[in-house]
């Protein structure tokens, strides 16, 4: 790329007309899914890189992860920081990241940054009912579904292959063309696996004793 | 019928109730039996859940994430227990509690179960120390509830002992359903039966059910083994086993099975097979009630019908239209009926013509020609003139005059014992002293006689009050030993007398006519002999008799007993 075009391609991006996609996800219940994830990939151009400052967290704090489903551009640093009151020991064995961050404390925080686009599953190994999905996406172009089922992409206009993942299992890939000032709107229906998260044992309360 | 319809009944009683009883029995049985594999699956129950639980608790202290934490120092209490409570899903075991290798508490599950509570996994974790052992187990309260406990030391590596895991599983109504689950028994954890209030730990049974086991358990005192219950009104085989706990008095279980529940298809079955029985025994009722009917009624027609027959009645018929042994009585009870009746017409008819000792005689012998030899008096008596009597008058007049005169004379005949052998004509031959021997033969002809005399003037005086002529009659009486018997042919035959006394008698009937004699009553010199006493007599002199050599002497005897003439008649 000659370094006379850049300024005016980056010119070109920021000031062309962008459309709008957006999109309602339901289940075959018919009920909204949330924590789907949405992701808009270029097909005739490069996807734009990261900023460099990118940072995202994925928090521990009630012997949970702050969110279940984080979606980042790849070359995203993603910070994991211990707000709780129990040691953690975060890791995972996804294929697009293997890591482990041992024991630490409560006020630590560690950080890495996810440079191969993939879903990464990161878990505690000490509480084996703290789950979290990181899904890395190639492109900056990605929405989470809110708990209406719908998320929301303002790209430009161009063709794109529309990426939609879930955690209980359902992926949905099809090619999709936006056009200039034309809201897209793209309705789909995702059928789920039932629920097998771990649940957490809250150590017996019972009154009985 | 009805009597075999009883036995019938009585033995499907009898049947059922035995049915019913060795039915009770094997249910008692079969619970017994129940019950002791019951409580062999329950503690085999609790053997694998012992096994289970010391496996994962083995697994879980190889786990190498919980090393780190205990290779600090201090330990942090918070973080182990959440790593705990993380593990109670992995080995499904409600309380996990880990101990420092000296035995002091670091971190447990439960959050109200206090130090103070934990003595028995001290009590297991000596024993293993103590020991060496890879697990130690047991039954023990926890916080006052019946738990199995396991404890398994954390080697870091073998033979050090970094902490020691200790796992419960309570022994709660979850538990015990389960149990029954498996062996559809039902089953009572009580506390140990010495205890004041006995407590029911843990049950299958609803809450006062059990109370009512746990109450029975303290006064059974140490006694084990099975035995009958009442329960909320139902009948509980229940069998009693002891279970040891950590350092305590043994608790107590309780294996149940309702003998109602166990007996529930038995009873269907009894309940089936009565339905059957009364079915039956209504239908065999029924049955021996139609046949009853059957045969009763034309029994009591026929005996209806016997009875008219006995009364003399012989019109009446029986109709029973039926094919069996009742019809072909009925038949032949018909042609009873009508041969009585044919014989009774024919005793009448003979009556009429013979007269009735002969017709007695007729029915009582067999009727064979032939006769027998025998003393009989012989009496003729003839109306005078009747010949030209008769033809003065019409014929019908004559037969009623006649018909009137017989009758009469007969019936004095037969008054004295006289039997009327025939009429001849006019003429009256008649026997006494046979068919029927009688004594005084001679007597009561005579007397026969005389009264003949005397109704023929009564009989006279009549005649002459209605404009007609008189009668007059001559008798001859002669008693000898002549042949008496049935004569004729094979097909027609005859009562009465042969021989030369007959002749003689009729002879001197004959010589009456003869008005040289003056008398109308002869009679024979043998006939004069057998009256008695002799009556006065007037001898008439010899006669001789047609083929005889000897004259007879013949005697006049007056018809009013005067001995001069004038006679009377």
């Amino acid at each position: 790329m000659k370094p006379a075009i850049l300024p005016l391609l980056l010119a070109t991006a920021l000031v062309a007309p962008a459309a709008e996609f957006s999109c309602a996800i339901t289940s075959s219940k018919g009920e909204p899914v949330a924590d789907a994830v949405v992701s808009l990939v270029p097909l005739d151009v490069s996807a734009p890189p990261v900023p460099a400052t990118a940072q995202v967290e994925i928090a521990q704090q009630g012997q949970e992860f702050s969110t279940y489903v984080t979606v980042v551009q790849a070359g995203t640093k993603v910070v994991f920081p211990n707000h709780d009151t129990v040691q953690h020991h975060v890791y995972s064995l996804s294929k697009p990241k293997k890591f482990e961050l041992p024991l630490y404390n409560p006020g630590q925080a560690e950080s890495l940054v996810f440079d191969i686009a993939g879903l990464v599953t990161i878990g505690c190994n000490i509480h084996d009912w703290m789950i979290s999905h990181l899904v890395v996406v190639p492109t900056p172009w990605f929405a989470k579904t809110d708990a209406q089922g719908a998320g929301t992409i303002t790209a430009p206009a161009g063709r794109y292959r529309l990426e939609i993942w879930h955690p209980r299992g359902a992926t949905i890939a099809k090619e999709i063309t936006l056009k200039d000032d034309t809201a897209s709107r793209e309705t789909s229906v995702l059928t789920l696996k039932p629920d097998r998260r771990v649940r957490r044992a809250l150590g017996a309360k019972s009154t009985g004793y | 019928m009805l009597l075999l319809a009883g036995l019938i009944a009585l033995v499907q009683v009898s049947v059922y109730l035995l049915v019913t009883r060795a039915n009770e029995s094997n249910a008692r049985k079969h619970v017994e039996q129940n019950l002791q594999i019951g409580a062999k699956i329950f503690r085999q129950n609790l053997s694998e859940r012992i096994d289970f639980l010391a496996g994962s608790a083995k697994v879980m202290s190889a786990d190498a994430a919980i090393k780190p934490l205990l290779m600090q120092d201090p330990i942090d209490g918070d973080t182990l227990r959440s790593v705990l409570l993380s593990y109670t899903d992995r080995v499904k075991a409600p309380v996990i509690t880990i101990f420092s290798p000296e035995g002091d508490l670091q971190a447990m599950t439960d959050e109200v179960l206090g130090k103070e509570n934990v003595g028995p996994f001290g009590y297991l974790i000596r024993q293993a120390g103590e020991n060496d052992m890879e697990q130690a187990s047991g039954y023990s309260y926890l916080g006052g509830k019946l738990h199995v406990l396991v404890v398994v030391p954390l080697y870091a590596p073998y033979p050090n002992v970094g902490a020691w895991f200790g796992l419960a599983y309570p022994i709660d109504t979850a538990f015990a359903n389960a149990i029954k689950n498996t062996t559809l028994l039902d089953v009572t954890f009580t506390s140990n039966p010495d205890e004041p209030n006995v407590r029911v730990l843990s049950t299958t049974l609803n809450p006062p059910m059990a109370e009512a086991v746990a109450r029975h358990t303290a006064t059974r005192e140490a006694s084990l083994g099975s035995e009958l219950l009442s329960l909320g009104g139902e009948p509980y085989v229940t069998l009693f086993e002891s279970l040891d706990l950590l350092g305590e008095a043994p608790a107590r279980i309780a294996l149940q099975r309702s003998l109602t529940a166990e007996l529930a298809p038995a009873r269907e079955l009894e309940r089936i097979v009565l339905y059957i029985s009364l079915a039956a025994l209504a239908a065999a009722t029924l049955a021996a009630l139609w046949i009853a009917r059957g045969v009763s009624q034309p029994l009591q027609q026929l005996a209806q019908h016997t009875k008219l027959v006995a009364a003399g009645d012989y019109t009446q018929r029986i109709e029973l239209p039926r094919e069996d042994e009742l019809g072909q009585l009925a038949t032949a009870f018909n042609q009873m009926t009508a041969g009585l009746a044919e014989r009774d017409r024919v005793r009448n008819l003979l009556g009429m013509v013979v007269s009735p000792e002969i017709a007695t005689q007729l029915l009582q012998s067999d009727l064979k020609l032939g006769g027998e030899e025998r003393e009989v008096t012989i009496f003729f008596c003839d109306l005078r003139d009747f010949t030209s009597f008769s033809e003065k008058m019409p014929p019908t007049e004559v037969l009623t005059l006649l018909n009137r005169y017989l009758d009469r004379m007969s019936g004095i005949i037969e008054q004295h014992g006289g039997v009327i052998d025939k009429f001849i004509g006019d003429a009256i031959m008649a026997l006494f002293g046979a068919p029927v021997a009688m004594p005084a033969a001679a007597n009561s002809a005579v007397a026969a006689a005389r009264e003949m005399a005397r109704a023929l003037e009564i009989l006279n005086a009549e005649l002459r009050a209605e404009g007609k002529p008189a009668l007059a009659f001559g008798i001859g009486i002669n008693t000898a030993r002549v042949v008496a018997g049935n004569m004729g042919s094979k097909t027609r035959l005859n009562y009465t007398v042969i021989g030369d006394g007959v002749n003689l008698a009729s002879r001197l009937e004959g010589l009456t006519k003869e008005p040289a004699y003056a008398t109308p009553i002869i009679v024979s010199e043998a006939t004069l002999a057998a009256i008695s006493p002799r009556p006065t007599a007037r001898a008439l002199g010899e006669v001789k008799v047609k083929g005889k050599s000897d004259a007879v002497r013949i005697f006049a005897l007056s018809a009013k007993g005067e001995t001069t003439p004038p006679y009377s008649v």
